[in-house]
């Protein structure tokens, strides 16, 4: 995976008027990815992911993402006020922490608003591949969805929400009652939507390693943090202040510390807690885990804790 | 380049350790083209020819990774190995050509009635490497799929279709480290790439040791002395990567083998200790395993009567 690299933003469009979808090309060839991957832009204010929304067997060295606009001062209305056609744009990536199985049988895909984006290359895939799949779209007004000219070549595939909560919750649960066995489930959305299928999911059975989650948003933010204080593999002492992380304070100091996602998803920075208070805000780490294991680039100490660090890689 | 320097020597301390010693491999490469090329090639694509349903197994469900790998390589051998390979795309149509063997392969992606054999087996026609395809199921990596032509002991028959932690059961004292290596292969992000060395020690030259073969090479184990371990023995080292397929989430595994006969191995003094002192401190389970056991006593006599000639202290 590439560490930090330009790409050129090569076309811009209007999707709906809260959506933008952008074209991004580099002279250079630019990696492979898989359905459901995602670009991280480096933009002034932070780092920003978006799935990637085409194809993945017919990308021809672009990547395509797709933007709503949802806030006055963040990366989406940078990206819909000042990026041009023409202009250069810091990205790393592309990863994936939300593949497609191709184990599956059948697949139903839930969407609810700009959550359809990693959906976008899931379904041209999986349709080049001659494997099944429904999707089952949550939006406010059917005809003026996120492209919903684009839908319309999986008619028979796409079933619209437009109903009250109730309705919905209604209509997944019928969507997902008596399936086969093999059928996996994908959902991306909001959080109460997300929450609502996977709970649907749950009282109907389904093996928790059929249902996947895009668990693209961070964990949970740790309010205030607080400055704590580390010893490092019974010697250094260090201070992690409350404007950075662990990761960051152990990789200055020289640790060797791998690291992915700096999200707290992928597991890569997990170090060893021998004592102390943790406060985790990782998505990766089972309970049981959480007792001896923390993640630094997210999670924090409380006060003074103890940790190890292995030398040689990241296992 | 001499095999020797080439040769990727696996020690790196004055004791035997456990270790998953993986280390990131910038930039990515799945494949080394070595001095020997022509002739392992050659070996292999014999192998297959004579026992095919022994060297290349698949299951369906791997075929979009075969064509992920076949392309991947391809691509990597022309980047990196410009003056032996060429890869070129006209259309739909993709053209490699191979220098040092004088041959090309035609192919329209994803279809296979473009080519001879599956996609896995094609492309491991052309590197020197054993390929293997572990499909990440969510619930573990399972065997899909393997040209494997230079084993060290094992079967590709016996393991297909099998989990990770299960087809590693037979190494010593494992059970817990193992699970260890299979969390970390699953977070190996896209496009990237971990290297490992692997070692062991094969009575003979020879690359081809599968299990079903066992009754052939098995038996040299009883053969070696102090004074013909020299000749007789070889350092086996593995050179294994493990590459995750961006476009299918699977794992490509690939291993390089190497042998380097002892009497080139002890005209190193560094290499020479530490070989000795890492056969010497090997524990006693591992040593079985690796089939040392039968000769460990003629060989520690073979490596220190080299070291007192070339008066290096134990």
């Amino acid at each position: 995976m590439k560490d930090r690299y330009q790409v050129k933003v090569e076309q811009i469009k209007q999707v709906t008027p809260q959506i933008k979808a952008f074209t991004l090309s580099s002279e250079t060839a630019v990696d492979p990815f898989g359905a459901g991957a995602h670009l991280t832009l480096h933009l002034p204010m932070g780092d920003r992911q978006y799935s990637l929304i085409n194809n993945p067997l017919e990308m021809t060295n672009d990547y395509q993402i797709a933007v709503k606009k949802v806030s006055a001062n963040g990366g989406s209305h940078y990206l819909h006020e000042h990026l041009e056609v023409g202009d250069s744009v810091l990205v790393s990536g592309p990863d994936n922490y939300f593949p497609v199985h191709l184990e599956a049988q059948h697949v139903i895909f839930f969407a609810a608003g700009i959550g359809i984006t990693p959906f976008l290359s899931m379904m041209p895939y999986l349709s080049t591949l001659g494997k099944t799949f429904e999707l089952h779209y949550a939006v406010k007004n059917v005809e003026s969805c996120p492209f919903y000219e684009e839908l319309l070549k999986y008619t028979e595939q796409v079933f619209f929400y437009s109903g009250s909560r109730e309705e919905k919750k209604k209509q997944v649960r019928e969507a997902l009652e008596n399936r086969k066995i093999g059928t996996h489930v994908y959902v991306c959305g909001p959080e109460t939507f997300m929450e609502m299928v996977v709970d649907t999911t749950r009282e109907l059975r389904f093996p928790s390693r059929v249902v996947h989650e895009e668990r693209f948003r961070p964990a949970a933010k740790i309010r205030n943090p607080k400055p704590f204080r580390v010893t490092v593999n019974g010697g250094d002492e260090l201070l992690v202040k409350e404007n950075e992380s662990l990761l960051e304070r152990l990789l200055d100091e020289g640790y060797p510390v791998s690291y992915a996602c700096r999200m707290g998803i992928c597991g890569s920075c997990e170090v060893t807690v021998c004592g102390g208070e943790v406060i985790h805000s990782d998505t990766f780490l089972t309970e049981k885990e959480k007792e001896n294991k923390m993640l630094s680039c997210v999670s924090r100490g409380v006060g003074e804790i103890a940790i190890n660090v292995v030398e040689t890689n990241s296992m | 380049m001499s095999s020797k320097v080439e040769f990727p020597f696996p020690f790196t301390s004055d004791h035997y350790e456990y270790t998953n010693n993986s280390s990131p491999l910038i930039p990515a490469r799945t494949v080394t083209v070595s001095s020997n090329y022509v002739e392992e090639v050659r070996l292999k694509r014999k192998l297959l020819e004579e026992n095919h349903e022994r060297c290349y197994r698949s299951l369906p469900i791997s075929l979009e990774s075969q064509w992920e790998t076949l392309l991947l390589v391809f691509r990597e051998l022309a980047t990196y190995e410009p003056e032996h390979f060429s890869f070129k795309r006209r259309g739909n149509t993709y053209v490699f050509t191979n220098h040092l063997l004088q041959e090309e392969e035609t192919f329209v992606y994803r279809d296979h009635s473009s080519i001879d054999f599956e996609p896995l087996d094609l492309v491991g026609r052309h590197v020197q490497e054993d390929l293997i395809v572990m499909g990440d199921r969510h619930d573990g990596l399972f065997l899909e799929a393997g040209q494997l032509c230079f084993p060290s002991n094992w079967s590709l028959t016996f393991v297909l279709g099998m989990e990770f932690k299960t087809i590693h059961t037979p190494v010593p004292a494992i059970a817990e480290f193992i699970e260890k290596v299979e969390r970390f292969i699953t977070r190996i992000r896209p496009n990237t790439a971990w290297e490992r060395k692997n070692w062991s020690i094969t009575i003979s030259h020879k690359l081809d040791t599968p299990l079903e073969t066992y009754s052939d090479w098995g038996k040299l184990r009883y053969h070696v002395t102090k004074e013909n371990a020299g000749e007789l023995v070889n350092l086996r080292v593995e050179v294994q990567r493990l590459f995750r397929l961006p476009v299918t989430n699977d794992i490509l595994f690939s291993i390089h083998t190497y042998l380097l006969p002892l009497n080139e191995l002890v005209a190193n003094d560094d290499w020479l200790k530490k070989f000795y002192t890492n056969v010497k401190t090997l524990p006693q389970e591992l040593a079985d395993y690796k089939g040392i056991s039968l000769y460990k006593p003629e060989l520690l006599g073979f490596l220190e009567k080299a070291l007192k000639r070339r008066k290096i202290e134990r």
